[in-house]
């Protein structure tokens, strides 16, 4: 691979686009596919195999073919509302998993850079931070302050958009009283019954790093179910 | 879902090449039956022979490391290898799951 192809791969990363690295395995040349861009004369006969793999997301060799694929998709959007003490265990064990993650909380001293070096932290209430990013049905919400003036409208915003993963920490009673406030602002059963809560898989820690594996465990198990 | 649980190890590669190292690309290109890691898995190599990510479960890394070292001594381009079940001797190199796997070797120039 040439060095020039390696540096443009690093950077289409990080500016979060969508491509695919296709290699010539005889020759060890090698070309950025996108979406919009012509490929190059040699690989234009491959183009519709190409496109296949880009589509599916796969990595492989396209078959009767020297010809090996690499798609680079994007992080998966995930939203902490409440910049609480586990939501810092949570950025640390998310960093290696690749999502890409915003921190929400309107309070001020707890949403500081100090707290949360190089992360996205959004100070405002989540109707207004929600208007700052693009969320749909591959985004994940993890709310975490407990406290329905903050909770309740971040849940409200990821049930509509149909979220993929949507998880709420606090004790069993704290959860019935929240679905009950759910349902009363208009949301079926079924939506309600979509929140993981109380949040997390059961490892039976009660620390806010355990808490934070128990919460980051159950987001990659339905990341893989979808 | 997909999702991109990407090793930041092109990153690490710019990085040795920046600090002026010999860099070889291991990509995982096929796998057939069992085998511990996907298509697209990868590691680095340098003329030393330190190396970072991985290609199988700590199976045939050995063996990438030295293919590795020939390439960069040879300055070949690129080299495609193919690692298949050991048998029981001990300190063959082979992958003791039971699948195989294919794996391309590329400088980085």
């Amino acid at each position: 691979m040439k060095l020039q192809t390696l540096k443009s791969i690093i950077e289409k990363k990080k500016n979060k686009s969508e491509f695919a690295i296709i290699t010539n395995l005889k020759t060890g040349e090698s070309e950025i596919f996108e979406k919009s861009k012509p490929l190059s004369k040699e690989m234009e006969v491959y183009s519709n195999q190409i496109n296949e793999f880009f589509r599916s997301k796969k990595n492989g060799v396209i078959e009767n073919s020297e010809i090996f694929v690499e798609t680079y998709i994007l992080p998966i959007k995930v939203i902490i509302v409440g910049a609480v003490h586990i939501a810092q265990y949570l950025v640390d064990f998310a960093k290696s998993l690749n999502f890409e993650i915003s921190i929400i909380d309107p309070r001020g001293y707890f949403a500081s850079e100090q707290r949360f070096p190089d992360m996205k932290i959004i100070n405002k209430w989540p109707n207004e931070a929600f208007q700052e990013i693009d969320t749909n049905e591959n985004s994940a919400l993890i709310a975490l302050t407990h406290d329905p003036k903050i909770d309740d409208p971040a849940l409200q915003h990821a049930l509509k958009k149909k979220f993929y993963y949507i998880g709420a920490l606090g004790s069993k009673k704290t959860h019935e009283n929240r679905c009950q406030r759910l349902k009363e602002a208009g949301f079926s059963d079924d939506q309600i019954n979509s929140i993981h809560g109380p949040i997390g898989i059961k490892l039976g820690g009660r620390s806010a790093p355990e808490i934070a594996l128990s919460i980051i465990a159950q987001l990659v198990s339905e990341t893989y179910k979808k | 879902m997909k999702n991109s649980f990407d090793e930041k190890i092109l990153e690490e590669a710019n990085d040795w090449v920046t600090a002026n190292q010999k860099v070889v690309l291991a990509t995982v290109i096929q796998t057939w039956g069992s085998s511990p890691r996907q298509v697209g898995s990868r590691m680095i190599v340098n003329e030393k022979g330190d190396f970072s990510g991985s290609v199988s479960g700590g199976c045939v890394e050995s063996a990438v490391v030295r293919e590795c070292i020939g390439l960069i001594k040879d300055n070949k381009p690129c080299k495609k290898i193919e690692f298949k079940v050991s048998n029981e001797s001990a300190w063959e190199v082979g992958l003791a799951c039971g699948g195989e796997i294919a794996v391309y070797l590329e400088q980085v120039n």
